[in-house]
């Protein structure tokens, strides 16, 4: 196993050796070699081409996490925390989420126009339902004896929640975050291909009119990196809280 | 009248038997005190209604002349696994209690690491529940319970799960303990010579009835030898004996 790493690499170089014959006998329009996408992505982002794509669809997916997110964990919080809002509220969210929030998108930007909100909306939408689900599933399911210490204790709820509960299911809300974190790219690069004339998904939508393969393809490599960046970083986040006492149990 | 009185308690669990039924229990103040039973018996039910965790359907608990409806600070539980909080460190457990309550003081902290010293912790404080041995936990989570200098102690089964030296030198540190603050404590076990060495009253419980109850005459501070003395081996039997009869 210590060597995955490296063959991992290896396979990755593999695969774009195939891609750069088979594309060799290919026309650029269907499918450009690697060397050509490369090229333009390089040769763009040394022009400043791509600065501004990347800045606002970078943008709309921070904000739309951020917003989504935060919502998410709060209701997801109440909702976990009484009954009576969970029972409440819980037809509402499965009504919302059954939605095919894609489908929305339309009718955002109806709403909110051509800008950045239309898509920060859709962005954070999309981020909620992950958020919720997982922090109130988190926080309702901790040790029963780790709650009755707490009542014996005599903690009140709002301590309960914020010595116990979070902190207890804070991995369980950080994993509801990673998945938040990819459908976000999903939910910005959607709004951004019916509505928008800047940003990556913007970009797709004109290569394709312009028949400009190579481009759409790097605009997909920057978009899958942007993903990935936000990914780790969350991961960093998490390791870094884990680290602290998970040390022993991991091995 | 004891320090902690249990009147004719009689809990339900809804729709079923009674799991605990007509109990009465009475503890002097300093008294170690142990119930023995089966799983099942209601033991770890009449623990939480002594506690204050559950409210018993009749009858009444006392603490100290004054009656308990719900958990008071005046008590220390010990859970059957330690429940300490795996994000804190030894220190931050330990004085889990304290925080929940007040400000922290420097004087907290010296009284905890002293509570630590004494468990043969004083290394640990830094360390994280989960770098610790099982032994180690159960006895961070009884200096826990101990931090609140509580005059009365309840204890559900904290030793069961580990090794039978670990498990001596546990009892040792909480007979030392006890005696130093000269605290009550309610001990529950399913472990018969565990009881007889540690308390001066063992009660036996079944089907939610207490149906024996026998004063433990053996000098104070124990000591290793006594458990293989005859007085104990003969009490360890009877217990045993009354133990296997109810289960007909």
């Amino acid at each position: 196993m210590k060597n995955i790493r490296l063959y991992s690499f290896l396979l990755f170089i593999l695969l774009l050796a195939l891609w750069e014959v088979r594309a060799g006998n290919m026309s650029e329009l269907v499918l450009p070699a690697p060397s050509v996408i490369l090229h333009t992505l390089i040769e763009g982002l040394m022009n400043g081409y791509f600065t501004a794509h990347i800045i606002r669809t970078t943008l709309e997916i921070v904000l739309g996490l951020t917003l989504g997110s935060l919502f998410g964990f709060i209701i997801g919080i109440l909702m976990g925390e009484s009954e009576f809002l969970r029972k409440l509220l819980s037809p509402y969210i499965i009504a919302s989420q059954a939605v095919p929030k894609l489908a929305l998108a339309p009718l955002f930007i109806l709403w909110f126009g051509f800008g950045m909100t239309s898509k920060v909306i859709i962005t954070a939408l999309i981020c909620f339902f992950p958020l919720l689900e997982n922090t109130m599933s988190s926080i309702q399911y901790v040790d029963k004896q780790k709650l009755e210490l707490f009542r014996m204790l005599k903690a009140s709820r709002w301590q309960t929640l914020i010595h116990l509960k979070i902190p207890a299911g804070l991995s369980g809300i950080l994993s509801g975050l990673r998945v938040a974190v990819v459908l976000a790219v999903v939910g910005a690069v959607i709004g951004e291909f019916i509505g928008g004339s800047e940003g990556l998904g913007a970009l797709i939508i004109a290569s394709q009119g312009m028949m400009d393969t190579p481009l759409m393809f790097a605009s997909l490599i920057l978009l899958t990196i942007i993903g990935m960046v936000l990914y780790q970083l969350v991961n960093i986040a998490e390791k870094r809280w884990l680290k602290l006492y998970m040390k022993e149990t991991k091995k | 009248m004891g320090f902690l009185t249990i009147k004719d308690i009689t809990y339900t669990y809804q729709g079923t038997s009674p799991v605990v039924n007509g109990v009465n229990l009475a503890i002097e103040k300093g008294a170690f005190h142990c119930l023995l039973g089966k799983s099942g018996c209601g033991k770890t039910t009449l623990l939480k209604l002594a506690s204050g965790l559950l409210k018993p359907d009749k009858g009444c608990i006392q603490l100290n002349g004054k009656d308990m409806a719900e958990p008071s600070h005046e008590c220390g539980f010990v859970f059957q696994s330690p429940t300490l909080l795996e994000w804190k460190t030894v220190m931050d457990n330990v004085l889990l209690p304290i925080t929940l309550r007040r400000k922290l003081t420097e004087e907290d902290r010296a009284h905890a690491a002293a509570l630590l010293e004494m468990i043969g912790l004083s290394a640990y404080h830094n360390r994280y529940p989960t770098q610790l041995s099982g032994g180690q936990q159960s006895r961070v989570a009884l200096a826990r319970a101990l931090i609140q200098k509580p005059p009365m102690l309840f204890l559900d089964e904290p030793f069961a799960a580990l090794d039978a030296i670990t498990r001596e030198e546990l009892q040792e540190d909480l007979l030392r303990i006890c005696q130093l603050q000269n605290t009550t404590v309610l001990f529950i076990t399913h472990d018969i010579s565990e009881a007889v060495y540690l308390s001066d009253r063992v009660a036996v419980m079944d089907k939610g009835s207490i149906i024996y109850e026998e004063e433990v005459n053996l000098a104070k501070p124990r000591t290793m030898k006594m458990r293989y003395g005859s007085y104990f081996n003969d009490l360890c039997l009877t217990v045993r004996q009354i133990m296997s009869e109810a289960r007909l």
